[in-house]
């Protein structure tokens, strides 16, 4: 995927924390970069800083050192250009769904009748249309994350970050939202940058898929040669998932050696 | 003789379970049951309890129900002047006396919540103005109302003003934690999807997010500050402002202990209609 351009790109990206007990590397001298349109996925064990690296090309953190672009800027805050979908609790409780996905029109002075017949369709787009007056405790938490990357839409970014949105969600609806997710990709041709824990769910839905050992680095970038659509089911798909486990497995695997080595090494004084 | 602990367990089970019966029993039966039939027989139990041990005891030291009842009838229908601002009003005793402490309670009320709200929603959103504030804060919260009684007479000298500042400390501090740590508690995502959407500036995350975002915690600390400013009008009005606190102690102090507790029963009332009005006007705000 180095080939194309990229449009999102990590150069050289380091990020540290300081913490009472020193410094914690949460993401250690990245290079990556997504090809505009381009469906990628984060995945890794947790802490790994699959979470971070979304929240750097978000803006709403800065690297310690080295630099995010996307689209050829040096990112430096948060910006419509890049909408921003949590889990499906993040929305505004006192707005109804419409109201939440108008949120940013209003904050950026859209004009009113520009922003109603926007809202009107992206909430059909995620077929919600019939639920615009309901208040987010009034919905499913499906429906939630539709309203949610709706909201995220309005403002047309030209990257959707998404960080674990199905999580909360039983594996049907995560399903038929993944399919939706798909299509409206194919629609709107975003560039999509997706942070997930389930191996099935990148392998199905990315161009390529990012492995985070436990210690900031990235292991591997696994590029998925599958058409679209695809099922658990085909022989093809399968061989992706074990890998990328088989990949996610070695590296904690080295992390509990490099335990137990520590381990000795502390209990020795006492012999 | 002291019974064998074995003997006490099972008297005092026997009693719990026959008391556990009888409420069974009350819970059963068809007119009873509900909220409002438990309601009713717990009052019933209440007032029958009281009835027993004030009719062992003179009624100086505690008045019996009819007699507290008759007492509020009587200030109920007494007339009075009440006098404010050259204001003329023919009312009766207890209305009056409401009234006044209402003079406390509302201003007071009002001034407490309205600089305690911002300053909390202020001080909970801006971590450098919290770490200004945070020692001096910290420093006069445990304070109470009361303490400042001194300084206030001082200040606005005595009678209504002095009464209504002292309330309006009590609920400015309650108000003000509130929105304070409703701010704080708010999810960051919140404001990180307000970023990313295109908010620029504090004002327009204050005024969409964060005021919105912390309206329910500012009610309930508004609630709380309905109740608590009841307790502190008693102790407010010693100090020579006229009002229910002030007849509460001053009745007492001359034995009138009937009126004394009617008053205390206007108190209860107050609270129980002002906390009412407030869930109405809430649900009327934000439904």
């Amino acid at each position: 995927m180095t080939e194309e351009a990229a449009f999102v790109a990590l150069e050289n990206v380091s990020k540290r924390y300081e913490t009472g007990e020193g410094t914690i590397a949460a993401l250690e001298e990245i290079d990556l970069s997504v090809p505009e349109g381009g469906f990628v996925s984060l995945v890794g064990p947790s802490g790994c800083g699959k979470t971070t690296l979304l929240r750097l090309v978000a803006g709403l953190e800065s690297p310690s050192s080295g630099r995010v672009r996307v689209g050829g800027d040096v990112v430096t805050g948060p910006d419509p250009d890049r909408g921003l979908v949590f889990q499906s609790t993040t929305l505004y409780p006192w707005r109804t769904v419409a109201e939440n996905v108008r949120f940013g029109l209003e904050v950026t002075d859209t004009s009113a009748t520009v922003a109603e017949r926007r809202v009107e369709r992206l909430l059909s787009m995620v077929g919600l249309a019939d639920r615009t007056d309901a208040y987010p405790s009034e919905l499913s938490g499906g429906m939630r994350t539709r309203v949610g990357i709706a909201r995220a839409l309005a403002l047309d970014p030209e990257v959707l970050l998404l960080d674990e949105p199905f999580s909360d969600l039983d594996v049907a609806t995560r399903e038929s939202l993944q399919e939706d997710l798909l299509g409206i990709w194919h629609e709107l041709g975003k560039t999509v940058v997706l942070v997930t824990h389930t191996v099935g769910e990148a392998v199905r839905l990315s161009d390529s898929v990012v492995v985070f050992d436990g210690h900031g680095a990235i292991s591997t970038v696994v590029d998925v040669d599958l058409d679209r659509p695809r099922d658990f089911d085909t022989d093809r798909f399968d061989p992706y998932v074990s890998a990328i486990r088989n990949t996610i497995r070695d590296g904690r695997r080295n992390d509990q050696s490099t335990d137990r080595r520590f381990e000795q090494h502390t209990t020795n004084p006492k012999h | 003789m002291a019974s064998r602990p074995s003997d006490r367990t099972d008297a005092l089970s026997a009693t719990r379970e026959s008391i556990t019966v009888a409420f069974e029993a009350v819970d059963r039966s068809s007119v009873m049951s509900g909220r409002v039939g438990r309601g009713l027989v717990g009052a019933a139990v209440f007032v029958a309890g009281w009835w027993s041990l004030a009719s062992t005891v003179p009624s100086y030291l505690l008045p019996t129900p009819a007699a507290v009842l008759g007492a509020f009838v009587t200030e109920l229908t007494t007339p009075a002047t009440f006098a404010f601002g050259g204001v003329e009003l023919k009312l009766t005793e207890l209305s009056a006396v409401l009234l006044q402490s209402l003079l406390h309670y509302v201003p007071g009320l009002l001034l407490g919540v309205g600089l305690g709200a911002p300053l909390g929603i202020a001080l909970g959103y801006s971590t450098r103005l919290d770490e200004y504030f945070t020692p001096a804060v910290g420093l006069l919260r445990p304070i109470p109302p009361l303490a400042w009684m001194g300084f206030v007479i001082a200040w606005v000298g005595i009678g209504h003003a002095g009464a209504a500042v002292i309330v309006a400390i009590g609920s400015f501090w309650i108000t003000l934690l509130g929105a304070h740590d409703g701010v704080r508690e708010l999810p960051t995502e919140w404001i990180e999807v307000g970023e990313s959407l295109g908010v620029r500036d504090h004002r327009t995350m204050v005024r969409k997010v964060v005021i919105p975002g912390v309206a329910p915690s500012v009610f309930t600390a508004v609630r709380t500050s309905l109740g608590r400013s009841w307790m502190i009008i008693v102790a407010a009005e010693l100090f020579g402002a006229p009002g229910l606190g002030y007849r509460i102690i001053h009745t007492a102090q001359s034995l009138a202990m009937d009126v004394s507790m009617a008053y205390m029963l206007t108190l209860g009332l107050a609270y129980l209609a002002t906390d009412a009005l407030f869930q109405v006007a809430r649900e009327v705000v934000a439904p």
